[in-house]
């Protein structure tokens, strides 16, 4: 018994050491996959408050560009309102569509915080549980989509953008039809890929890349970048596509996070499917 | 010189500084410079391990919450501390370390400084990007983070300390 004290007196530093390393490292790797506390996050009350006020400071810096990206949006929603169409047939009553329900409702946010050159990025939103915004909930610009929601927390939340590993976001390459998923290794905040499109569909170099829909993360047709290279992948029969993102993530500034009405109902339906270990490629 | 209110003072600005700008501005390169190690570097010589590594761990978590790296700092500022004491008594100089006397490029000279805070920058940054990477198979892209991002920060941490520090008179 002695002698167990004396090695833990002699070693208790180291243990200290391990301990305080083990805690950090345990914490790291765990949230890289699995966040479970807004705590020690910048969507945090402390954190949160602290990027707000900086946000409060530098927004100026790219105000004229979101404006003018608001403003374009702005007159593609105008053409739709119904002061800008001509009616045709006077004669109709106008009857409660039934045909259409509802499916997808947006909350605009500001960013108080965003990195691009991180291994992993992570953007903080200035709206949180308090607004209605749950993990895994979608967000993209006026530009395309941004990242899912990660933590929240009151009145902050932790969104980990497309720049990051595992974002996996389903997509399609227009016209040709082909799908896959998006990927984002590279060092560059402007490219990402797609894996895992197969290699008997031609790919037009410029087509556009959209959201697919599944999972219910994002609406279907969501701008996400377009084609730059299609390079085959040795021993493969899959494409590396590589696209150009269309979100300037350096000037991001206002962004909505979908909230999907019918998202219990898709997951009720597909937790039915029978549990398979998804393949790696 | 070793008034405790100095070192919470540096402390708070050191990670404030670490968050706002040093974590917000873009080099290029993979370049991403770290002077919170600094503050632990310039404790009190005498002060335990065990209370170094604690400081170590407070500091680390401050930088982290604030930067969404969730531990990152915290690991490598501690093992920073952790290997300070066994770096200064590998390094002591002829008529060991004197009480009550800052360790810093003046009082200490400079090729002391260059040696000691080196070997410990050098490790915290290969730590640091070694844990941010987790990839082995991008080995040149991570050496090529670690020696430039030492050589930005070491160059700050000495210009910081030119600016702040003040000079011992000359004897």
């Amino acid at each position: 018994m002695r002698k167990l004290f004396a090695f833990f007196r002699r070693f208790r530093i180291f243990l200290f050491f391990a301990m305080l390393q083990f805690t950090a490292l345990y914490f790291y790797f765990t949230s890289l996959n699995f966040p479970r506390s807004q705590y020690y996050t910048t969507a945090s009350q402390v954190g949160g408050s602290l990027w707000s006020f900086q946000n409060h400071i530098t927004r100026y810096i790219n105000l004229n560009e979101t404006n003018s990206g608001l403003l374009r949006q702005n007159k593609a929603l105008r053409e739709r309102l119904p002061e800008s169409f001509i009616r045709l047939e006077d004669r109709l009553a106008k009857i409660n569509d039934t045909l259409y329900e509802q499916q997808y409702e947006y909350i605009p946010a500001t960013v108080v915080n965003s990195t691009f050159d991180k291994q992993n990025n992570y953007i903080t939103l200035n709206v949180g549980w308090n607004q209605g915004l749950k993990r895994g909930m979608g967000v993209f610009s006026d530009e395309g989509i941004v990242g899912i929601v990660q933590s929240t927390s009151e009145h902050y939340s932790l969104v980990k953008s497309v720049l990051a590993k595992n974002v996996n976001a389903d997509v399609m390459i227009e016209k040709s039809g082909a799908i896959g998923l998006l990927k984002w290794e590279t060092k560059n905040d402007k490219t990402a890929n797609v894996s895992g499109v197969s290699n008997d569909i031609a790919i037009k170099k410029g087509s556009k890349v959209l959201t697919r829909g599944g999972g219910g993360i994002f609406p279907r047709g969501l701008p996400v970048g377009r084609v730059l290279k299609v390079s085959p992948i040795e021993g493969k029969s899959t494409w590396n596509v590589e696209i150009k993102l269309a979100v300037n993530f350096r000037a991001i500034q206002k962004v909505y996070v979908i909230k999907n009405l019918l998202l219990k109902e898709q997951q009720d339906l597909e937790e039915k499917i029978p549990v398979e270990k998804p393949q790696d490629e | 010189m070793n008034r405790p209110l100095i070192h919470v003072f540096r402390f708070i600005a050191f990670v404030l500084i670490q968050v706002f700008v040093l974590n917000q501005i873009e080099l290029g390169w993979g370049i991403l410079p770290m002077i919170c190690p600094l503050v632990i570097f310039l404790l009190p010589v005498e002060l335990e391990t065990s209370m170094l590594m604690l400081i170590a761990f407070v500091m680390g978590v401050c930088v982290d919450s604030l930067s969404n790296t969730f531990g990152l700092h915290t690991s490598s500022l501690v093992l920073f501390a952790y290997l300070r004491p066994w770096v200064f008594k590998r390094f002591a100089p002829r008529e060991d370390y004197e009480l009550n006397k800052e360790t810093n490029l003046f009082t200490m000279g400079t090729n002391w400084f260059v040696t000691t805070f080196g070997t410990l920058i050098l490790i915290h940054h290969l730590w640091f990007f070694l844990f941010e990477l987790a990839d082995l198979s991008e080995i040149g892209f991570l050496i090529q983070k670690v020696l430039l991002s030492v050589i930005v920060s070491f160059l700050l941490c000495v210009g910081l300390q030119i600016i702040f520090v003040k000079k011992p008179k000359e004897r």
